[in-house]
């Protein structure tokens, strides 16, 4: 190839140039849409707006809530603060409380409960312990071991007691409506748990 | 016309003379280092190792010696004699014959620099060692291999070396109670490789291996080390098949097991997280049950917390573990507290052994390594004979008559 002729030169220059833009924006487009279906895949909640038949339940103002997260070490759960109307109802309180737990990871930020698990239902009893019911994706999604299981139960547990420390003294983890062992084959689950103060 | 080419092969020459003198500084600095990186390369590889770190049989150091290293090989001075087996060592070295003579706990020691021939007077012994003495910056150096094999002959001990750590250890022969007591001989030992069959795979490393599958290598490993020493080890799988918890304390209360340790790979989600960890099983660790605890919410089986009366037994195995594992790692054993499902009906000490993290590349690289596992094999077998020994101590002499 001659690039001794200048007007030559341009040219392959300004072909260069275009190729280089298309490519810049494809990649852009693709990058883009690779996003927005990651978000169509887990849907990013939107804090549940209670459906009180009563206005009086619902606060004039966010409180601030905060979600045990993992830090950019991954190492260490660390409180995040959120801000969110709560339902005054203890159950649909908590509700909201750990279901922005699972939907909600800011950058920088690690989640350890597996993507795509949800909360199926809250429940209170009269000794003040809560069940948390998960759907079956904690378990089947989970990566295993100890300590990642050991950091996923003490993220919900510390989210919750964090949350709400007069209300609730133990927390019971649930599966599809049903006790469970364990999540991934080491921690007893099979009962109510709290943390050491 | 032909005066255009003329022009045209003056420029070319004129370009191509600006492009040498442009170049020619950059080329020539870039072949002197070309030339340096040649020359470390084939330069024979004596460097400082690390230090070498004499430790006793609780992993306490004794000496850290700076060693140098030749290829594959660890050598160390003449004065770390003194400083391991005995401090009144003297030595003559014979530059011109390269001969060298020892004398230490009342005998000689004679080597010939790059000769693995010892010889030991006045026993008239020999010794071959499987790295000769050779002789490093005008210095005679003694191999790692030397204190290997003449250290349990010298000073009456067990040495175990570390490699990859370059660290050995030095154990008196006869630190454990022997295992043929009665007591010992049943003291029957039940290890449990975690997970298995088709739905419990366990955790998964980047390249595919499964934890399911190094724990019931490592498993089988463990029992056939075990049995060289006359420990009795029986598995609660053999195969990949999946077994429930409560199938799994089957298994060990059908043998009368005594002693209880379950094999497992870790997890984390950071990449950066590795070592071993032991977990005892303790309700009243990390996480806690209720002070009261009241039947399962749905399950037909009241959960016993049988594990709280052997808390004390698996501190103590757990303990003895950390002790023997801390030799194969440069991260510290933890031991932690936590409620466990595996153990959680174990009516005998018990305790959860975390070989590892999958998710950490060093750590998957260990585990996926048989010599390393044979090691570690090798350490549980003598954290087993740390906790015999250490029972029997504890069993009144009635006890032991019966």
């Amino acid at each position: 190839m001659k690039y001794n002729d200048s007007a030559g030169f341009s040219r392959l220059l300004v072909i260069w140039g275009i190729t280089l833009i298309a490519v810049a924006i494809g990649l852009g487009v693709t990058l883009f849409l690779i996003e927005r279906s990651k978000e169509t895949v887990i849907p990013v909640a939107p804090p549940p707006l209670p459906t009180a038949a009563n206005p009086s339940d619902i606060p004039p103002e966010p409180q601030e809530v905060n979600l045990f997260l993992l830090d950019a070490t991954a190492l260490t759960l660390v409180p995040v603060k959120t801000e969110r109307r709560l339902h005054i109802e203890l159950t649909k309180r908590l509700n909201q409380i750990v279901t922005a737990l699972i939907q909600e990871t800011p950058p920088n930020f690690r989640n350890t409960i597996p993507r795509g698990t949800m909360l199926n239902e809250v429940y209170i009893d009269s000794q003040q312990t809560a069940y948390l019911d998960f759907s079956s994706h904690l378990i089947d999604g989970h990566i295993g071991g100890t300590t990642a299981e050991f950091l996923t139960v003490t993220a919900i547990l510390r989210t919750v007691f964090d949350a709400v420390p007069d209300d609730i003294k133990h927390v019971q983890i649930l599966v599809d409506g049903e006790e469970v062992e364990t999540i991934a084959g080491h921690l007893n689950l099979s009962q109510p748990l709290h943390l050491p103060q | 016309m032909t005066t255009t080419r003329t022009n045209n092969t003056v420029y070319i020459k004129k370009a191509q003379e600006r492009c040498v003198s442009r170049y020619t500084v950059p080329v020539k600095i870039g072949a002197l280092f070309l030339c340096i990186l040649v020359f470390a390369i084939t330069l024979p590889s004596t460097a400082q190792a690390p230090a070498v770190r004499f430790v006793d049989v609780d992993g306490k150091i004794i000496a850290e010696v700076p060693a140098h290293s030749q290829g594959e090989h660890v050598y160390l001075p003449v004065d770390t004699v003194k400083q391991v087996i005995d401090p009144a060592t003297t030595h003559q070295y014979n530059h011109p014959r390269q001969r060298l003579v020892l004398k230490a706990k009342g005998r000689q020691i004679r080597l010939q620099m790059g000769k693995p021939t010892v010889s030991i007077d006045p026993d008239g012994q020999t010794l071959t060692l499987s790295t000769p003495p050779i002789i490093i910056a005008q210095q005679p150096m003694l191999p790692i291999a030397f204190f290997i094999q003449l250290l349990p002959i010298l000073n009456d001990v067990e040495v175990i070396y570390n490699s990859n750590l370059n660290k050995l250890q030095m154990r008196s022969k006869g630190t454990w109670i022997p295992v043929e007591t009665n007591n010992t001989q049943n003291l029957v030992i039940v290890v449990d490789p975690g997970h298995g069959g088709s739905d419990d795979r366990g955790c998964e490393g980047s390249t595919g291996i499964l934890e399911k599958n190094i724990v019931l290598a490592l498993a089988k490993q463990l029992q056939r080390t075990s049995r060289q020493q006359e420990i009795q080890v029986y598995l609660t799988r053999e195969t990949d098949t999946k077994k429930t918890h409560f199938e799994r304390i089957q298994v060990a209360k059908q043998n009368r097991g005594q002693l209880f340790l379950s094999l497992h790979c870790n997890a984390s989600f950071s990449p950066h997280e590795k070592g071993i960890k032991i977990y005892v099983n303790n309700p009243k660790g990390r996480l806690r049950f209720p002070s009261t605890a009241k039947p399962a919410l749905t399950g037909q089986r009241l959960k016993v917390l049988a594990q709280a009366d052997f808390l004390k037994q698996s501190q103590d195995f757990a303990n003895a573990l950390q002790t023997e594992l801390n030799f194969l790692t440069e991260t510290p054993v933890q031991i932690i507290g936590l409620p466990l499902i595996t153990l959680s009906e174990a009516y005998m000490p018990a305790v959860v052994l975390e070989l590892g993290y999958l998710s950490n590349v060093e750590d998957l690289e260990r585990l996926s390594n048989s010599e390393y596992m044979a090691s570690v094999a090798q350490a549980i077998t003598r954290a087993f004979q740390r906790y015999i020994s250490s029972i029997n101590q504890h069993i009144p002499p009635t006890v032991v008559e019966q």
